[in-house]
């Protein structure tokens, strides 16, 4: 459905998005995350045509964006950060005009609107000025008139900004229920969003594509493993070296005092392990060397761990060098 | 095509639910009333046989061209800048259609602002064809009309151009304004003491000498011409500040 290519954007001397490449398949619901200011809006703007590209190629429906842009536009349902909107219109008068200009015939303009105005949950304020609406309803007006044409493909920058929580669900809802038949790509730099509602995630920092994946993949690949946390009652050199021994582990994270002031104090240390019985062995080993367990629970690495050591500390070794992958993230999926 | 018409009609709709059509209209209606009694009065007590109240009501006098220079720069003023200081463009220009049927739209429901300010103004033709001693001359009044959208078209034009390259409402007023004044006061360099040649060359660019000859009757193509040329240059320009804009921002 998308392909995009080497896509930059340069204003003047300074580059917003430099060397951008992904493709989205039909069907597929797809994350756009990163930091504000990452390149985000930009590359989404080069995408719906608002923007030229200063260099790079964008097939959109097998269209060339920069060729045929009308072509091309009329494939996408666009609703752009700020949520521009008439606001002196009333939201059914809105909608109809929005879906004129989108191409929709006479005949068809009131159905699609009725349709519209459904998947976005706004019936009850089809007769009201738009001026007079809460950002939540401006919001889903704004999806309204994304949807209005019926596109195969939904542009979404940011469409859960200034939603209550509620609100934020039903939009996530409505973004899952139309996945397989649209192709939806979502920008947004909240995590729980993309992980509940995207099949693949793409995160940009600095106008580079610095991972992407699904969500899951994502996370392994971050922390090359997974993590169990220990907390036990040791003398903490004692525990340590105790639980380096254990078969399956591979080191220890860090570690810290949890209570110092008791004796012997309470310790808790993460572990970065490998293979399916490590929780066993460390127990048995524990119960060995008779140090009381507190706790002992595998960690879920969260996406959120991921976009911040891709977006920060990862981020800057890639922009020093382009070409090599970062050691950290060279596993599934994660690219420069 | 549709998408000129559908444009058309949103801009013209918001323009008369905007405070401002309603301002400018009434404003309008006030001053030209006012400007029509006081020549009425005027042609009442010594009638001359030069001249008549309608000839001299539309281009006879200053009072015709001063507010046409404040008046068009309101109507236009919004066309574009505030989509732009809006964010509206945004949403516009993401649809599929393109600059040139955004600009032709915009322009389109900028001459209706135009002739809808005129319409009015036919009350006064029908008032002197009633109650005037003389009969009224049908053909100047149509050249009278045609000279007036003549002017209005390029005026609309070069307020539109205006509006979209300026970042807000108030910069397009004010270089719609000073562009239109330019041009008026290029014209009024013909009555200075100069040249033929240059008389005959501010004549042409002067709004003053075209309003004028179209009130007595004269159909000078080459107004029209000039007119013409004007529109079509600066929808031009207004497609392109359009494009450009994809590149910048």
């Amino acid at each position: 459905m998308i392909e995009v290519e080497n896509l930059t954007k340069k204003y003047g001397d300074r580059l917003a998005v430099g060397g951008v490449s992904f493709s989205v398949k039909k069907g597929e619901v797809i994350g756009f995350l990163g930091p504000n200011g990452a390149g985000k809006s930009t590359t989404l703007r080069m995408l719906t045509g608002y923007l030229t590209p200063t260099t790079g190629s964008i097939r959109v429906g097998g269209v060339d964006a920069v060729k045929d842009p009308i072509g091309a536009r009329r494939f996408i349902g666009y609703m752009p950060e700020s949520v521009p909107l008439y606001k002196e219109m009333r939201v059914d008068e809105y909608l109809r005009y929005r879906a004129r200009l989108k191409g929709v015939s006479r005949v068809d303009v009131g159905k699609r609107v009725d349709i519209a105005l459904g998947l976005a949950n706004i019936g009850d304020v089809r007769y009201r000025i738009i001026g007079q609406l809460s950002k939540g309803y401006r919001s889903r007006v704004g999806l309204a008139d994304a949807v209005v044409a019926d596109p195969p493909l939904l542009v979404l920058d940011e469409p859960t900004a200034g939603l209550d929580p509620n609100q934020i669900r039903q939009v996530r809802d409505l973004v899952r229920g139309m996945a397989g038949d649209k192709t939806v790509l979502l920008s947004t730099h909240i995590l729980p969003e993309v992980e509940s509602t995207c099949g693949r995630v793409l995160i940009i920092n600095k106008g580079h594509v610095v991972g992407e994946g699904a969500p899951g993949e994502l996370r392994i690949a971050e922390q090359g493993g997974q993590v169990l946390v220990v907390e036990a009652r040791a003398p903490r050199s004692e525990l340590e070296a105790m639980l380096s021994s254990v078969a399956g582990v591979k080191r220890i994270i860090d570690s810290s005092l949890a209570a110092a002031d008791r004796e012997p104090p309470v310790v808790r240390v993460r572990l970065g392990i490998e293979g399916p019985d490590v929780a066993e062995a460390v127990f048995a080993a524990m119960a060995q060397a008779g140090f009381p367990l507190r706790e002992l629970r595998r960690e879920q690495t969260s996406l959120e761990d991921v976009f911040a050591s891709l977006t920060t500390a990862d981020a800057a070794a890639v922009s020093a060098s382009d070409a090599e992958p970062p050691p950290s993230t060279s596993a599934a999926g994660v690219k420069p | 095509m549709t998408a000129i018409w559908t444009i058309a009609k949103r801009e013209v709709f918001a323009f008369f639910v905007s405070p401002i059509a309603y301002v400018v209209l009434t404003v309008w209606l006030l001053f030209f009333g006012v400007v029509f009694c006081v020549l009425a009065f005027a042609f009442s007590q010594q009638a001359t046989a030069e001249t008549n109240l309608l000839t001299a009501f539309f281009g006879g006098t200053t009072l015709f061209y001063l507010p046409l220079l404040v008046f068009a720069p309101l109507m236009t003023m919004r066309l574009l800048a505030e989509e732009r200081s809006s964010g509206t463009i945004e949403a516009l220009l993401t649809a599929p259609v393109s600059e040139v049927s955004v600009v032709l739209g915009k322009y389109l429901a900028a001459l209706v602002f135009w002739m809808t300010l005129w319409a009015p103004t036919l009350s006064y033709v029908w008032l002197v064809a009633r109650t005037g001693e003389n009969a009224v001359d049908w053909g100047a009044i149509g050249a009278t009309y045609l000279g007036l959208f003549g002017v209005g078209s390029f005026y609309m034009a070069i307020g539109l151009f205006m509006s979209s390259i300026a970042r807000n409402q108030i910069i397009a007023a004010l270089l719609t304004f000073l562009a239109l004044g330019s041009l008026f006061v290029i014209g009024l360099l013909g009555f200075l003491n100069v040249s033929d040649e240059m008389r005959g060359f501010f004549e042409y660019l002067g709004l003053w000498t075209q309003m004028s000859a179209f009130a007595k009757g004269i159909v000078d193509t080459r107004y029209l011409v000039f007119d013409a040329s004007i529109t079509v240059l600066a929808l031009f320009l207004s497609v392109r500040a359009l494009e450009s804009n994809r590149g910048m921002q």
